[in-house]
């Protein structure tokens, strides 16, 4: 495997995404310094627009800091990413590793139960549970974390099927390791690297999804994400533009990145599949 | 012979008059309209939710309409008469009215609906049936209704849809009953074409009673789920007339500031608007009257009016608009913005504030009919904060909010209730005292607020002949609900309407642009 | 023969399977949910009446037990009654009949782009790997990806139809125009323009970037090298062996995405007023039009097992040589 230092070089893409993420995190994580308190709180006065003194982003109807409120915002919105993210890749790997390991009913069951949820129109059926359960931090996760499993269960099935019957897990198998330890010591760590890569762009898509429901109208109130943000600024958008814009571009820039790294991870740690390597 | 003479002379010079107004209206044209959400059906005797009556009234009508004055108009009916003990009203109904499919508009129309069809799908209906002791039809157009006692606010009961009795023949189930998306009646415009998710289509109805009405040749109902999509249909000129509602109101004052397009404050004389947060009185701390006046004082509502609702608003402090007749002003607790009086209360209440300086907490459940009401409820939130009171935003969407709002489950709830002309049939539900945990609607008595003594005044005033009598009832009334504070009045509602200078006469009476349009015509 | 029939009918035991879950699964979501039909249809009435609420609940059936409501969903889901719009009174299927052509113009058209474009340009990326051209290409497509979809959708409308005036803003065709034949056609092409387009792009992101993935895969296996060094044309190359083989991969990924596009195009429908099925679940949703709500669900997800199947054929009549297994 090549060094990353290697990749970023000849990745100008990559290095781009990395170093955009590593930008966003940063915001995320000093928000409370550089925004102390309520980021929502009325402090100024209303429809100021962007570089006004002090109010780099503006302000909206109720003199709230658009700036504030990104800053915070990262930070709602990174956590709802990492989050979900982290539900699907944790169920997903786990029903496609048993899926994979084990075949015949074993798979079928497992296969049947995952088709179900790619079949139902998927962000048809977040957007029913989000209002259902009523939003919140907690719904919306878990809502979005439900119809993003299955694409993690399909990669590590197939990885874990093709894996399964090669030499070193026979090995293993006629050396008497039970199979929770062949599993998750010799099989699932061989499949972190198509996992990683498709993680990694399933948390842009639900930063889109996440956005999507907030303009649906679903968006909790209580915490202020960039999707909130988009949401509650669109319909001021031909008098205060810069309301939704300015959360619109913020999406953009992490979604990019994120696709950006994923596309780098990739190229890392499956360097034929990105034409790099050689060609005949 | 010589007792047609005079009326036909008559009715030639009242032609003759209409026509030389009418020289200034121009025949022909389309409208186009919105209307969102799209209703379940135009059928107005089915349900009375705007949308549906915004498009159904032009199909279907009353025996009577009324005036921005709030004086009863002819309509179905031709005149009327009340008997001095106001308990009863003689409707003589116009001649030569047809339905539109042509069968003869009839006083049995008028019956079976204001006795049988409305009552069964209207909740309303029942109650304005409840007061009636019998109704009687001494001949093909006239309906005498003698009421149990007199109840003034009962003229105004009739502007509800007159349905077409010979399509329900032997029909029990009026809810599912097939002809009632046949859409006949007796209106200017009739319907035309439905198609769902896209638009409604109504066309002139030749053979309307109003001579040479109505002017337009057709009405489009446009369908558009989108905000920003309206506007800009209004923008582009695809749409003619855009109602509150239909964009934000911020939105409202940039596309007045376009060439040709008129704005308008009229139109709502007898819908009423006003906003509201229910305190739920049945929860403490808010069953103490010093909570409910801080949470008052707490709310700056000019700040509301002027920020949020970009100026169309109005203050107000008690449970009547300032368009009732009853209104009393002088009688009302005046609550000015004061947060320090408003902390002295709460102090006093013996709601001392934690070590964060919070004082308790309570769930407020927004109305979920768009953003500026989202920013009410998090200026709300903000101003409440201030007085060491945390509100949290309950999300919800309509049903959510209509079900908690009816069974008290919530704190503070947003609301905008149209009192309407009579506070007999408008704000007497609000306040008059219910048992049980459940209200109803969500214009009843969701506060769960109860005085013997209003009650008393206000059933009293309901059936008070004596106009002065009753003013000084209801002045009783307003003074005690005003003090006791059991719900905040946030503004008394402008609803704006926009439209190209070309549209004449839309708005020619207190029901706005729900009227029939028989009179709007479009300039060329 | 008799392999690929049985593999078949496996195939559509299992999808009815599926549908059955659906339904249970949203049956019961729907009934968790605050609020019920009679709520929104009492509406703002005003008057306080609780009976009358009751009883317009008694009426739509609603004060029966949950158990006792599925059973009756279910006998009646059984002959294909889908039931009766609690709003408008009038047999669901009906209601999703007129609004379902719609939908299906709208995902079909961007389908289609995305597809074409998809893979023509993710062809070309993959040739031109790590060229000027490949970078360029790739950075569009991933740029397209990452707009949330209904900004693009207002920004076009700002700049076509507003600023521009070119196209129409919103809906499906002009409201009131009586037009039939070629002019309705072209009027409702200048309708769907914009919102396929904004949809199709997103999706052309998604396909390009697998069909350059699949593309360089084939490209570096033995068959090609062996192919090439046989001095077969590169034209002949292409078509037959590596397009061929690149595209099942492909295949396979646009049925799966199948079902995102369907029940996806909720948004676009929303910022364009096109009249389709999206917007209609999410207007029964919001008015608790159960019946209305699972139906589509029902057809969607019918839809979209129904793309599987064909997508299934399709793949294993491309390549005899795969298995029919689970």
């Amino acid at each position: 495997m090549a060094r990353p230092r290697e990749i970023l070089s000849r990745n100008p893409g990559a290095a781009v995404g990395v170093a955009l993420l590593a930008a966003i995190l940063l915001l995320a994580v000093f928000a409370d310094l550089l925004y102390p308190g309520d980021p929502w709180r009325m402090a100024a006065r209303p429809n100021l627009p962007p570089f006004s003194p002090g109010y780099l982003f503006g302000t909206d109807m109720l003199g709230r800091d658009l700036a504030a409120g990104i800053a915070h915002g990262a930070r709602v919105t990174l956590l709802i990413a990492s989050a979900v993210t982290g539900l699907a890749v944790a169920f997903g790997v786990a029903v496609g590793a048993v899926a994979g390991y084990f075949g015949g009913r074993v798979d079928d069951v497992a296969m049947r139960f995952t088709e179900f949820f790619q079949t139902i129109p998927s962000f048809l059926l977040t957007v029913v549970i989000v209002a259902i359960v009523a939003p919140s931090l907690t719904s919306i996760i878990l809502a979005i974390a439900v119809v993003s499993w299955p694409q993690i269960a399909r990669v590590v099935r197939a990885e874990v099927l093709s894996l399964a019957g090669q030499d070193f897990v026979r090995a293993a198998r006629v050396g008497g390791l039970s199979t929770p330890r062949i599993i998750w010591g010799h099989v699932l760590p061989n499949v972190l690297s198509p996992v990683i890569v498709a993680a990694s762009l399933m948390t842009a898509t639900v930063i889109l999804i996440e956005s999507g429901i907030s303009f649906l109208g679903l968006g909790n109130r209580d915490f202020v994400s960039w999707g909130y943000l988009l949401g509650t600024g669109r319909t001021a958008f031909r008098v205060n533009w810069w309301l939704s814009t300015i959360p619109g571009v913020a999406i953009f820039l992490t979604v990019l990145s994120l696709n950006l790294v994923g596309d780098g991870l990739n190229d890392w740690l499956n360097p034929r599949s990105s034409g790099r390597g050689k060609r005949a | 012979m010589s007792r047609f003479l005079p009326s036909f002379a008559l009715s030639v010079a009242l032609s003759l008059s209409a026509w030389s107004s009418a020289s200034a209206q121009t025949a022909g044209g389309t409208l186009n309209l919105i209307v969102q959400p799209e209703p379940p059906t135009v059928n107005v005797g089915v349900n009375r939710l705007g949308p549906t009556t915004y498009v159904g009234n032009k199909i279907y009508e009353g025996l009577l309409t009324y005036s921005a004055d709030l004086k009863p108009v002819p309509r179905l009916a031709e005149s009327w008469t009340v008997s001095d003990d106001g308990l009863v009203y003689t409707f003589n109904l116009r001649r030569n009215v047809k339905w539109h499919d042509g069968e003869p508009f009839t006083a049995k129309d008028v019956v079976f609906s204001f006795e049988k069809f409305l009552p069964a799908l209207q909740a309303r209906s029942r109650l304005n049936l409840a007061e009636v002791k019998e109704i009687a039809t001494p001949d093909d157009h006239t309906v005498v209704f003698t009421l149990k006692a007199a109840f003034p606010a009962f003229i105004f009961v009739h502007n509800t849809a007159v349905l077409p009795a010979h399509l329900y023949e032997g029909v029990t189930d009026f809810r599912n009953a097939e002809a009632n998306t046949k859409f006949v009646g007796t209106g200017p415009f009739k319907f035309a074409e439905w198609k769902k998710g896209s638009f409604i289509h109504l066309v002139k109805n030749p053979d309307y009673w109003g001579d040479g009405k109505p002017y337009l040749d057709d009405i489009f109902f446009h369908v558009i789920p989108d905000a920003n999509s309206r506007a800009i249909a209004f923008e582009t000129g695809k749409v003619d007339v855009l109602r509150a509602g239909d964009v934000e109101n911020f939105d409202i004052r940039r596309l007045a500031e376009l060439d040709s397009v008129e704005l308008t404050e009229a139109g709502w004389e007898i819908l009423q608007p006003v906003g509201y947060i229910h305190l739920n009185n049945r929860h403490k701390p808010l069953d103490d009257l010093r909570v409910r006046q801080a949470i008052a004082h707490a709310i700056d509502r000019q700040f509301i009016i002027d920020t949020i609702f970009a100026g169309f608003g109005h203050e107000t402090n008690g449970p009547l608009s300032r368009l009732s007749q009853f209104k009393d002003t002088a009688v009302e607790t005046k609550y000015e913005y004061d947060p320090a009086k408003a902390n002295a209360l709460l102090d006093e209440a013996g709601l001392k504030p934690d070590a964060n300086g919070v004082r308790f907490e309570v769930q407020l459940v927004p109305l979920p009919y768009g953003e500026l009401w989202q920013r009410q409820a998090e200026y709300t939130r903000e101003a409440l904060a201030a007085v060491g009171i945390t509100v949290n935003l309950v999300a919800t969407d309509v049903p959510g909010w209509f079900k908690r709002l009816t069974s008290f489950d919530y704190d503070l709830g947003q609301n905008f209730v149209y009192t309407t002309a009579d506070p007999a049939v408008g704000i007497s539900y609000a306040y008059t005292t219910i048992e049980g945990d459940n209200a109803g609607t969500t214009g009843g008595n969701v506060n769960g607020y109860s005085n013997a003594e209003v009650d008393r005044l206000l059933a009293e005033a309901g059936h008070e002949n004596d106009a002065e009598k009753r003013r000084t009832l209801y002045s009783q009334a307003q003074k005690i609900i005003s003090a006791e504070v059991p719900q905040i009045w946030t503004h008394d509602i402008v609803f704006p309407t926009l439209y190209r200078e070309k549209v004449r006469n839309l708005i020619t009476s207190g029901l706005g642009t729900d009227e029939n349009f028989a009179d709007v015509w479009l300039a060329k | 023969m008799m392999d690929r029939l049985g593999f078949l009918t496996g195939r559509a035991a299992r999808a009815i399977l599926i549908l059955f879950g659906v339904i249970v699964l949203n049956f019961v979501l729907l009934r968790v949910a605050p609020g019920d039909p009679a709520s929104v249809l009492a509406g703002d009435q005003g008057a306080a009446d609780p009976a009358f609420v009751e009883e317009l609940r008694r009426d739509l059936g609603l004060d029966r037990s949950i158990p006792a409501q599925l059973w009756v969903y279910t006998k009646s889901l059984a002959q294909l009654d889908f039931g009766q719009s609690y709003r408008e009174q009038r047999p669901v299927v009906g209601i999703i009949a007129e609004r379902l052509p719609a939908t299906l113009i709208l995902t079909l058209t961007a389908f289609g782009f995305a597809l074409a474009a998809g893979i023509s340009l993710g062809s070309m990326a993959a040739r031109h790997a790590g060229s000027l051209l490949d970078t360029v290409l790739t950075s569009v497509s991933v740029m397209f990806f990452a707009m949330p979809l209904f900004w693009i959708g207002l920004m076009a409308i700002l700049l076509f139809s507003v600023w521009l005036g070119w196209l129409p803003s919103y809906g499906m065709a002009t409201v009131g125009a009586d037009l039939s034949g070629l002019s309705y056609v072209a009027d409702i092409a200048s309708h769907l323009l914009l919102p396929a387009l904004t949809l199709g792009l997103f999706y052309m992101a998604i396909y390009m970037r697998v069909t350059r993935a699949s593309v360089l895969d084939v490209l570096d296996r033995d068959f090609v090298r062996t192919a090439r060094a046989k001095g077969l044309k590169p034209g002949l190359i292409w078509r037959r062996h590596v397009l061929r083989n690149a595209l099942l991969p492909i295949i396979t990924f646009a049925s799966l995405q199948a079902g995102h596009l369907i029940g996806g195009s909720i948004l676009i429908e929303t910022v364009f007023a096109w009249p389709g099925i999206g917007r209609l679940a999410f207007d029964a949703l919001m008015q608790r039009d159960y019946n209305l709500l699972l139906a589509i669900f029902f057809i969607t997800s019918a839809i979209v097992v129904g793309i599987n199947l064909v997508a299934d054929i399709l793949y294993v009549a491309a390549d005899p040589r795969i298995e029919l297994g689970a």
